[in-house]
């Protein structure tokens, strides 16, 4: 049902025939390792989709394709102005607290005092780390960065919301509440693509592509 | 509050940033003026007395802020970039870390020049504020365009040394020839002795310098943005 009503709807994410080759070593050994070749995949607004592979496969580079970190070598790509991206490793400044965190990113999505008050209190609340607004990030526990992490992403309400390996770290409650989060966006509308070597919770999503051999394939 | 004094305090708070902002200026003017006066008679150079110690003053600022913007430019560097990345604007970013290490750079001389001053005296105390802030920009410049090339912090530091080791060295009247061309702090050495020594610079040195100065900071900034920007 949710498939048949999403398919007619414009993908918000559009992968297609990305290629990606790395070369390292000098000029007169350079050795070149194809990562990606040839990767297509697409989420829909209201997806949670999934995307694994072993390590080394290549998830990461094709997400860092995906947010603009990484140039493709072939292929193209669909992306919608308003991204959230949250990166494997927390992407933070150890000196500045969570607040300050929620500040810069509030001027970085051009959002209103009033509205990024309203979005920074609501996540703080639903990821419970409210009494951390005034601990500089050195001082905390790494699944507290870890929510900060998620949350920045989160602040802006993106279209299509990007998550490489985003709970390690998390511990079973913020885990649970993790995949409420998640179910909750995509039940508003929000595309979601979760990047992990290992999803245990299959049902909860639309459908799971594998990257292996540098190739995509819709595993459910 | 803007970034810029979000990024200025989160430098500030690093405890080796105060350190360094306090005690690297008074050390070098009190005792680098010393060992700048014995190299330079051991390169065949003339710069002794009052003109080491003032200049010694303008190598303190340097380093000072050469090392602060190394570390402000390597050690955030993936959080700027993601921050580059949701605002869409690397130039933005840019901006603003640069603005804050401007920021530090001028506590950085405004510490040499008190030292100076307290230390011997300056005929001419404007013209060494120019020149003593010129050198710190110019070596703020130096350290946010190496943090952006190079982000491992024993690398980047002793390449930001390395290129102020061969600019100290080959500062007027430390050998016995002119300074050069690629002395990249020539004319703001030459305008910082003149000042302690009570005469005034030439128009073309004040020019030269504060062309060096505002070159060094946007080959920083488009550094800067080429480091935030997608890689290949």
């Amino acid at each position: 049902m949710t498939v048949t009503t999403t398919a007619a709807i414009a993908p918000v994410l559009a992968v297609d025939g990305v290629t990606k080759t790395f070369r390292s070593g000098p000029p007169w050994h350079r050795r070149r390792v194809e990562v990606l070749r040839g990767v297509s995949l697409e989420v829909r607004p209201g997806e949670l989709v999934g995307l694994v592979g072993e390590n080394g496969s290549g998830k990461s580079t094709l997400m860092q394709i995906i947010v603009g970190l990484l140039r493709r070598d072939g292929g193209a790509l669909r992306v919608p102005g308003r991204l959230g991206y949250c990166p494997q490793q927390p992407l933070l400044w150890d000196k500045l607290t969570v607040a300050e965190h929620f500040e810069l990113f509030a001027q970085a999505y051009r959002l209103d005092q009033a509205s990024a008050n309203t979005s920074r209190d609501s996540l703080l609340d639903e990821f419970g780390f409210a009494r951390y607004l005034d601990r500089r990030v050195e001082e905390l526990s790494g699944g507290t960065r870890q929510k900060l992490n998620l949350a920045l992403a989160l602040m802006h309400e993106p279209t299509l919301l990007l998550l490489d390996e985003p709970y390690s770290g998390f511990d079973w409650e913020t885990y649970t509440r993790f995949w409420e989060m998640a179910e909750h966006r995509r039940e508003s509308g929000m595309g979601i693509l979760v990047v992990s070597h290992l999803l245990a919770e299959r049902e909860r999503l639309t459908r799971i592509y594998e990257l292996r051999d540098g190739r995509c394939e819709v595993t459910t | 509050m803007s970034r810029t004094t979000v990024f200025a305090r989160e430098q500030l708070r690093a405890p080796f940033t105060l350190a360094l902002l306090v005690t690297i200026p008074a050390l070098f003017v009190v005792s680098a003026a010393g060992v700048l006066s014995d190299f330079a008679s051991a390169l065949g150079g003339s710069l002794a007395g009052d003109a080491a110690v003032a200049l010694s003053a303008g190598w303190a600022a340097a380093f000072v802020s050469g090392t602060l913007g190394f570390f402000q430019a390597a050690s955030s560097r993936g959080a700027d970039r993601r921050l580059a990345l949701a605002a869409r604007s690397p130039a933005r970013v840019a901006v603003s870390r640069i603005a804050a290490s401007v920021f530090l750079a001028v506590v950085a001389a405004a510490a040499a020049l008190s030292a100076l001053v307290v230390r011997v005296g300056v005929a001419h105390p404007w013209h060494a504020a120019i020149a003593v802030l010129a050198f710190a920009l110019l070596y703020l410049a130096v350290g946010v365009l190496v943090g952006s090339l190079v982000t491992a912090p024993l690398e980047g530091s002793l390449l930001v040394v390395f290129v102020f080791l061969l600019d100290a060295f080959a500062g007027p009247g430390m050998t016995g020839g002119s300074p050069p061309a690629w002395a990249i702090s020539q004319k703001a050495a030459e305008i910082l002795i003149a000042a302690a020594a009570g005469t005034s610079s030439p128009a073309g040195d004040w020019v030269k310098a504060a062309l060096v100065t505002a070159a060094a900071l946007v080959a920083a900034f488009l550094a800067f943005v080429a480091s935030a920007r997608s890689r290949s």
